[in-house]
């Protein structure tokens, strides 16, 4: 632990927790009579499921010095094949499976992609990003008859994963995560990675293969989020859905001080992350305030965290470039 | 190579989209006709993203990135529509935009370059925060005080987008050109730390690339204003993601160093007659394909990019190795 975690992570670390202590403490006493604080706390994980995580998947592929900017495309493909799937009554095993699973290929084939073209994956994904939007489009085209714009999902034995077990799904990924970071070897041969390349190859360490199992692993965490995505909406709204959900999800990784450039960052950081934009959120609404405030005040948020961090380390960042 | 490649594919993509969509020409006189209209439309059209990708060509070559064009564009849009219209628009609401653009563009700037905050954290951050504005601006509402000022909508035709982009393009490019200026972002893009060294002072330049960029941003805004005519809080949403495509297949290095101007200029012309081609076969596409046309424009825009780069890592810059 101490030697996996630096001193400026440690740092972030405690200053989420006393953070999201914080906000919980101020919604408390900002709550009105009547409104009962369980029910908040108890909403808190359904509603941040979805980010946390598609979060922890990014985690990984961000520590590889990688990143991911299609996931909220693939979301809606994902999406798209639940939906025409459920449209042709398919029993819902079937429908969410495939969604897990057409998550999951996307996800690896950006890792495949990276690793064949040697481009830099901001740019592969950058490309997924408007790519898959596309596809999602022509599939919804081709695949529902009479296709409007909407794909309508009423029956209610398919919202199971995101309406009632959405809070469990994400208790299980966190401690999958957990035991992950903890006892496997990967999520350090990924910040290995995203620390040096060079030195990866060095040391037998095949850096395509290492970058392919993070977009791998970062899929299936996505798959999960995918899922209750897709199960918690009543309609599947291709050139809509998810619009700036990398954002959020990117949001919750950098706050939860992942380094973005890879090589550093932890897993309960993303998680923190994700709560504390959340419970920013449910603070302001709570508080009264617009709700057209929400936006400026996720990006001030982001843009304050990280802004304080780096002006905090800047001595070390000018003593790096001097070595 | 690639000097002839971009071009060639330019007028093959014309050629292309010119069959496709407009068949009953059968006479040269009809021909120069509907091309002249084209490249007019094409150009009144492409203008913001022409704009934009001059500044966005700088930002790269710093080895920065900017995402927070779209939004940028929006909220100087939103806050000059705020202005009551009339003559006294001009010396209002134009003089308010473009200091607010500086502004807005050094607090990038200033992020980047003062805070140390890697430019791709900080722009999203920005991103997200100019849209927040603009909603909180305009909440749900679309303002178009843009039709009742006078001399306005010169600027979203032809000769006005003409204007605006010659005057980056053709003046504001020769003089680049051949500045010392230029080849100091593009070593401090290349190697920041060396270019300290050299005695650049690279804080300020940055701040200058980023300053630059949301004048650009303020041009921009008036010609899709005065095209467009209204605005509102969810304008232009993706825009960054035409102007980074267009810049990245004209040459420019995501990873810093190297970029012309050229490249980019022909760039945003080739993506622009995509989506033009596009709209124009639409009626083709509902008769033959079992989908709209239209979406195949994001997927054209993934592979294009793709394939830019790659084609770029592969072939360009001769010389240079990673």
């Amino acid at each position: 632990m101490k030697d996996r975690y630096s001193r400026a992570l440690v740092q972030r670390l405690l200053v989420l927790v006393a953070g999201n202590v914080l906000l919980l403490g101020v919604i408390w006493f900002l709550m009105k009579e009547g409104s009962s604080f369980s029910q908040v706390l108890l909403r808190a994980g359904p509603n941040v499921a979805p980010v946390a995580v598609a979060g922890l998947g990014m985690t990984g592929i961000i520590f590889a010095g990688a990143i991911d900017l299609s996931i909220a495309s693939i979301i809606v493909v994902a999406a798209t094949i639940f939906g025409i799937l459920v449209s042709h009554g398919f029993p819902p095993w079937v429908c969410h499976f495939a969604c897990v699973l057409g998550a999951w290929s996307l996800s690896m084939a950006n890792g495949y992609w990276v690793r064949l073209l040697r481009v830099p994956s901001i740019i592969v994904t950058l490309a997924g990003l408007a790519f898959y939007r596309g596809v999602a489009l022509i599939v919804a085209d081709v695949g529902v008859p009479g296709f409007s714009g909407n794909i309508s999902v009423q029956d209610e034995s398919y919202h199971a994963p995101g309406k009632v077990y959405a809070g469990w799904i994400l208790a299980l990924m966190l401690l999958l995560a957990a035991a992950w970071e903890l006892f496997a070897k990967s999520p350090r041969r990924w910040l290995a990675l995203g620390n040096s390349e060079e030195a990866c190859r060095l040391l037998g360490v095949h850096p395509g293969r290492v970058l392919q199992s993070a977009y791998c692993v970062g899929g299936l965490f996505l798959g999960v989020a995918a899922l209750i995505f897709t199960t918690r909406v009543q309609a599947i709204e291709p050139a809509r859905m998810a619009l700036g959900f990398e954002l959020q999800v990117i949001g919750a990784v950098v706050l939860g001080g992942t380094n973005i450039f890879g090589g550093e960052g932890s897993y309960a950081g993303t998680v923190l992350g994700a709560f504390f934009l959340y419970l920013i959120l449910e603070l302001l609404i709570y508080s009264g305030v617009s709700p057209y405030f929400q936006e400026l005040m996720t990006g001030a948020i982001i843009l304050a965290v990280i802004g304080l961090d780096c002006a905090w380390h800047r001595k070390d960042q000018w003593l790096a470039e001097l070595a | 190579m690639r000097r002839f490649v971009l071009p060639l594919l330019l007028l093959a993509e014309v050629a292309f989209f010119t069959a496709v969509s407009a068949p009953n020409i059968n006479s040269l006189d009809a021909l120069t006709t509907y091309l002249r209209h084209f490249v007019g439309d094409l150009l009144a059209q492409s203008a913001p993203i022409l704009l934009l990708a001059a500044g966005m060509t700088l930002v790269l070559m710093t080895a920065g990135i900017d995402l927070s064009v779209g939004s940028m564009v929006a909220l100087i849009a939103c806050l000059m529509s705020s202005f009551p219209a009339g003559l006294g628009f001009w010396w209002t609401a134009v003089p308010a935009g473009l200091a607010f653009a500086l502004f807005l563009g050094l607090t990038n700037g200033a992020l980047v370059a003062i805070l140390n905050i890697p430019p791709i954290i900080a722009t999203l951050g920005t991103m997200i925060l100019y849209r927040g504005l603009c909603f909180v601006l305009m909440g749900d509402l679309e303002k178009a005080p843009f039709v009742d000022v006078p001399g306005y909508e010169w600027l979203g035709q032809f000769s006005g987008a003409f204007a605006a982009t010659a005057l980056v393009f053709i003046i504001g490019g020769s003089f680049f050109e051949k500045s010392r200026w230029r080849r100091e972002i593009l070593m401090l893009g290349g190697n920041r730390v060396a270019a300290r060294y050299a005695g650049i002072p690279v804080t300020r330049r940055l701040c200058e690339v980023y300053g630059l960029m949301g004048i650009l941003a303020f041009l921009a805004a008036l010609c899709f204003t005065a095209r467009n005519s209204s605005v509102s809080a969810s304008s232009l949403t993706g825009l960054e993601l035409h102007v980074i495509v267009a810049v990245v297949l004209g040459g420019t290095r995501v990873q810093g160093g190297a970029g012309s101007l050229w490249g980019s200029f022909l760039g945003v012309l080739l993506i622009a007659v995509m989506d033009e081609g596009l709209r124009g076969a639409a009626v083709w596409g509902d008769k033959n394909l079992p989908f709209k046309i239209s979406h195949l424009e994001y997927v054209l825009l993934g592979t294009l990019l793709v394939a830019g780069v790659w084609l770029n890592t592969r072939f360009g810059h001769r010389g240079q190795s990673e």
